[in-house]
């Protein structure tokens, strides 16, 4: 062996050494699994879902909190990472995903008791820069096909920026095909279950990159709202998000819908219906001051909006008038979701709720 | 000790001064008795001066002073302590509204008037005061424009049901339900951080002044119902003031030291009374006491002289010091008694007196002294002063209780009929009727079967009590103020904020160091974050608060208040503008440069095992997480202070036994020059150590502050009776004499004093039990009960050893 390969593997050993000194110091929440928390069903929980008789939701430090016995016990799932998780989705009992911030995407194939990690903020930008190094594209307001690919730059400076978006909502058709978005245009798309994801940053008509909320269908439609009044809906034939025209200069933070109606609602208690796809859209009065955070139909058919103030709205109508429910300590809600007939789920700064309301 | 045989052999009966040879006796004796009168004018000199200065003894406590200054914690905390804002020294005074609730205009008047008058009483860090009235209390919100905030108490107040309706609103979003404002909203709060130096005159806080001050407030604006306030407003709510924390807490203290000095007053004359039963001698029981406060103003005129303070917990000290002198002086009396009775000159008998008992005097002062000197050793000031100054009581001692009384007893003598009645009494023994009975009651514990069953008995108790004693807790047992009764006014109202408030009082904060502005880069924020998750899985932590939740809370306002958004950003950018908003909107949450932040627990009491529990996740946290650009520090807030003193109080309390033992063991070896002497003389302290902490266990009685100086001083005066009883046994059976023999005359002549002195201090700290001061009345059923049991374990077991150890000492004189 020559000196020099000596001095290699010296200086390789070193170098090793005191990279793993540096580390030692911080450990990225990336890196970081979930901490069990007998207080994880009492602290700030961001999302919910509905997996065939359990409930699943998501929070703070990379929490997912379960219960089979409609919220008397929970339990807290194992996570790899602890993230501040934001959404969750399951198209099936078994199978589902969470999304959050620092790009994570968790997917669970055991009923949401255990999760793993599909991508990260630092994964993602790789993929988008690896997919789009390969078949230049349009640019995200769909402008035509320039000499220089428009992409570049920005996936240049996301890389940069590192893991600091967020996902911001998932939802899955099935439980193979589904969306994640985020913050500033995120956007990817699998058709495999999450093994691969595709970045369908181009196909929005989103130049100012503005944050996307939240991705609902209704009927057939899929629909996507962000930051100052984006609405977005799927064309199927061109395979991209195009942009609807909207009632609203403010930000929309989620989408609720039946077969024939979707309602899109954000800041300052601002919602409106659509009963024609998207084209035309009225304001509805729901007399709620503070922004509407999410919305859900229960199996009666009565649509369900919560406020970041507390405010609980139904309406039994097709969403053309709201009743405000009165619960007795209001508090914040972040997301809500219908169980049965007769029991919502909310989830908030201040954990998980389990509220019954009159099924009359 | 072989030189003192042989003097006491050559003391014969002296009936005429002029037989008596004036160059006998030591060249100490000589000095002092050929001298009297020289001795008691500079006596009365020194007495007169010192009284002079006693008067300029001031009573404070201090802050500070209760904190031990070199433990790791408390020195985090003072290198850092004016950075971090409201974790100091503060009080918290709450205006009740007991017919309405604060949204009320005649309420919120009387609010501002009593937060006026806070702000300008001396000794309020005027800056960082909180109140609903403060501008510095503000509220934020987030909308779709990014963030809005302004005071809680409107600009445009002003008692218009619309500002009323406003202030309300304001208050919802400012997040300041639980702390400031009760969760009933029928009270709030002022909080004011204290200032222990004041900046402009560079004097120390005066907290009786000071709660004085905080008194007249509440007296001016407490409304009863029925009770008609005069120059008060017509109508509206009534209004009940409750005041908390340090400096109230000491001001009730120093209330309740006089009544302190009703005890001590008390004490005296039970122990006069005791005397003079005993001796039936007016004089001499006066001589007595008179002597032993001589001491007492002596050393107060030390200590003054000195520059010391008396605190609420040196103010003991007087005390003690006149138990011990009335201690020694009682034997220095019936010494002399005797010598009379037996028809010695009062001059002689004083120098006989003196000749054999001065030398085990003055050991078993040098004793105590030690017992008080080990003190000095534990790392808390106030602790340190009481040892100081309770030093200087005892060496004061030396001088009045074993110089001047027998001088002046050579004066005044005892009354003939006293001294004959001492005598016929001794004669009495022999008929084995009353005190006859009970010396031969003890004297059979020198027999065999008599020996081991006190031993074993002695054993059993000393097992039970070990047992029990493991249970023994460092610190505060319970919660509120110990130092006071539970029905205090102070405990009342600090349990009517714990009832109203969701966040105590009771705050634990980690200190996170960093480079400048190193506070809010997003690691700092990520390690901070999971710390305070950490310290709320602790039981006993209600929540935790620092700048990660503003932080969360601005950057959820970068993006339009979206609640998805409220966490920590990885984006440095959206950090230093949080960071920018939070330096003007919460300047309590970090330094200006962005160097120093609190993590601030929220404890839902301050007891031992709560503390211990959050400092040892802490801890953990901190050796595991603490990096160059972030170092987490404990601790800082009044819990944080107590866990270090609580630390440094458990370490004390077992070096400082070693060592009072040590001393104690080599005073004894020094006086007795035999080892199986010294273990008979501290084998019945050991006993009383063990049963007194196993006494503290039953009476739910922690170590801490107040109760560390008690330990060590029981070990201190527990050694006297064994050095007085077993000294004169010594020298005895070293003339000769077997053991029962030699025991049976310890007994009648320094045994029966030790059992005299014993029950006089007894009964006269026994009365401590109904002061309103909780620690004091714990210190005097500790005191009274180490009084009696040292008493009891010198009588009985010092024989009952001796049986086995001292059985066969050689006589040593001719």
């Amino acid at each position: 062996m020559c000196l020099r390969s000596v001095y290699k593997v010296i200086f390789a050993v070193a170098w090793m050494f005191f990279a793993s000194v540096a580390h030692a110091g911080f450990q990225d929440v990336l890196d970081t699994p979930a901490m069990k928390s007998t207080l994880a069903d009492k602290t700030f929980l961001n999302g919910i879902a509905i997996a065939g008789k359990r409930i699943v939701c998501v929070g703070w430090r990379g929490h997912i909190i379960y219960s089979d016995d409609r919220g008397k016990n929970w339990e807290q799932a194992s996570v790899p990472v602890s993230s501040d998780l934001v959404a969750v989705y399951f198209p099936s009992p078994q199978q589902g995903w969470a999304v959050g911030h620092d790009g994570i995407v968790l997917h669970s194939t055991d009923a949401g008791t255990t999760w793993e990690k599909q991508l990260d903020g630092r994964s993602a930008i790789q993929v988008m820069a690896g997919y789009y190094a390969k078949c230049p594209a349009a640019g995200p307001s769909g402008d035509d096909v320039e000499a220089e690919n428009p992409l570049s730059g920005i996936i240049e400076r996301y890389g940069e920026e590192g893991a600091d978006k967020p996902f911001l909502d998932v939802w899955f058709e099935n439980e193979t095909t589904g969306f994640i978005i985020g913050a500033f245009n995120l956007i990817f798309r699998t058709s495999d279950g999450g093994r691969n994801w595709e970045p369908w940053f181009d196909r929005t008509d989103n130049p100012e990159l503005l944050h996307l909320y939240a991705i609902r269908p209704a009927g057939n439609d899929i629909f996507i709202v962000g930051e100052m009044g984006l609405i977005l809906k799927l064309d199927r034939q061109a395979g991209r998000f195009r942009a609807m025209d909207t009632p609203y200069e403010g930000s929309f933070f989620g989408i609720t819908a039946k077969p024939a109606t979707v309602i899109v609602f954000g800041l300052r208690g601002n919602a409106f219906r659509s009963q024609d796809g998207g084209g035309t859209w009225e304001k509805i009065e729901t007399g709620v001051p503070v922004g509407l955070t999410s919305g859900t139909v229960t199996e009666d058919g009565r649509i369900v909006l919560v406020s970041q103030g507390g405010h609980v709205i139904m309406s039994s109508d097709e969403g053309a008038h709201f009743t405000s429910f009165e619960l007795e300590i209001p508090f914040p809600m972040n997301a809500v979701a219908s169980l049965d007939k007769g029991t919502l789920v909310f989830v908030g700064p201040y954990g998980v709720q389990v509220v019954p309301i009159n099924c009359d | 000790m072989s030189v003192e045989v042989r003097k006491i052999d050559q003391m014969p009966v002296v009936k005429d001064i002029k037989d008596f040879d004036q160059a006998s006796g030591n060249i100490l004796e000589r000095i002092i008795f050929n001298n009297r009168l020289m001795i008691v004018i500079a006596c009365v000199i020194v007495t007169l001066v010192l009284a002079f200065q006693a008067s300029k003894l001031v009573v404070n406590a201090s802050f500070e002073k209760m904190i031990p200054h070199n433990q790791p914690y408390i020195k985090n905390y003072l290198e850092n302590k004016s950075e971090l804002r409201g974790l100091g020294n503060s009080i918290r005074v709450i205006v009740e509204n007991t017919d309405g609730n604060i949204f009320d205009p005649v309420y919120l008047e009387e609010l501002k008037q009593i937060t006026d008058e806070l702000f300008l009483t001396p000794g309020v860090d005027r800056a960082w005061t909180k109140g609903i009235w403060m501008p510095a209390v503000r509220w934020d919100e987030v909308t779709e424009e990014g963030f809005r905030g302004g005071p809680v108490m409107p600009d445009s107040y002003n008692g218009s049901p619309e500002s009323i309706e406003e202030l309300k609103r304001n208050i919802g979003r400012s997040g300041i339900v639980g702390d400031l404002v009760a969760s009933d909203f029928k009270s709030s709060v002022i909080f004011c951080p204290l200032l222990e130096t004041d900046p402009s005159t560079g004097k120390t806080l005066d907290y009786s002044k000071f709660s004085k001050a905080l008194e007249k407030i509440r007296e001016k604006h407490t409304r009863i119902k029925g009770i008609e306030r005069s120059g008060g407003p017509e109508q509206g709510g009534n209004i009940s003031v409750h005041i908390i924390g340090f400096a109230k807490l000491v001001g009730e203290l120093m209330e309740g030291l006089a009544q302190v000095m009703t005890f001590f007053t008390a004490a005296a004359v039970i122990a006069a009374i005791f005397i003079f039963l005993y001796t039936r001698c007016i004089r001499s029981t006066v001589l007595l006491i008179a002597c032993s406060l001589v001491a007492v103003l002596w050393q107060l005129g030390l200590i003054a002289t000195f520059g010391f303070e008396l605190d609420p917990y040196s103010i003991l000290v007087p005390f003690l010091v006149f138990a011990i002198g009335v201690s020694h002086g009682a034997q220095k009396m019936n010494g002399i008694m005797q010598d009379v009775g037996r028809g010695t000159h009062k001059l002689v008998a004083a120098r006989y007196t003196f000749r054999r008992l001065f030398l085990p005097g003055v050991t078993a002062l040098l004793a105590d002294a030690v017992g008080f000197a080990v003190l000095m050793l534990i790392d808390i000031p106030v602790i340190k002063d009481l040892s100081m100054t309770a030093s200087i009581g005892v060496a004061v001692l030396i001088f009045t209780n074993l110089l001047l009384l027998p001088v002046l007893l050579s004066f005044t003598g005892v009354s003939e009929k006293a001294a004959r009645r001492s005598l016929e009494a001794e004669s009495e023994d022999k008929s084995k009727k009353g005190i006859g009975a009970v010396y031969g009651f003890l004297e059979r514990f020198t027999s065999r079967r008599w020996a081991i069953s006190a031993i074993s008995c002695a054993l059993v108790l000393a097992i039970i009590g070990f047992v029990i004693s493991l249970n023994l807790k460092i610190g505060d047992l319970d919660s509120g103020a110990p130092e006071l009764r539970p029905n205090s006014r102070y405990n009342r109202d600090n349990a009517y904020i714990t009832q109203n408030y969701s966040l105590s009082s009771d705050l634990f904060a980690v200190i996170l160091k960093t480079p400048i502005e190193g506070c809010y880069k997003y690691q700092s924020m990520i390690e901070s974050d999971r710390l305070a998750w950490d310290l709320q899985q602790v039981s006993g932590v209600q929540t935790t608060v620092s700048l990660v939740n503003v932080m969360r809370l601005y950057t959820a306002g970068t993006f339009e208040g979206s609640l998805r958004w409220y966490t920590i950003a990885r984006n440095q950018d959206i950090l230093n503008n949080g960071g920018q908003v939070a330096i003007s909107n919460n300047p309590d949450m970090f330094n200006f440069d962005g160097t120093v932040m609190p993590i601030i627990t929220y404890l839902s009491d301050h007891k031992a095992e709560t503390l211990t529990r959050v400092v040892k996740v802490a801890d953990a946290f901190s050796r595991e997480h603490s990096t160059e650009d972030h170092r987490f520090l404990l601790a800082a807030g009044s819990a944080g202070i107590e866990a270090a003193t609580n630390i440094v109080v458990k370490q004390a309390n077992r070096v400082m036994m070693v060592y009072v033992y040590l001393a104690v063991i080599a005073l004894c070896f020094i006086t007795f020059r035999s080892w199986r002497a010294v273990v008979v003389a501290v084998l019945p302290l050991v006993l009383t150590s063990i049963l007194c902490e196993a006494l503290m266990v039953i009476l739910g009685i922690g170590v801490k502050v107040a109760t560390l100086p008690v330990i060590a001083l029981g070990v201190g005066i527990g050694v006297d009776y064994a050095l007085y009883l077993l000294s004169v046994q010594l020298v005895k059976q070293r003339q000769g004499m077997s053991l029962d023999e030699a025991y049976r005359h310890a007994i009648r002549f320094t045994g029966k004093v030790v059992a005299l002195v014993g029950v006089t201090l007894a009964a006269g700290v026994v009365t401590w039990t109904f002061s309103p001061i909780k620690f004091q009345a714990d210190m005097g059923i500790l005191l009274t009960f180490m009084f009696l049991w040292n008493m009891l374990g010198a009588l009985i077991l010092i024989p009952a050893l001796s049986h086995f150890l001292l059985n066969k000492v050689k006589a040593t004189a001719k």
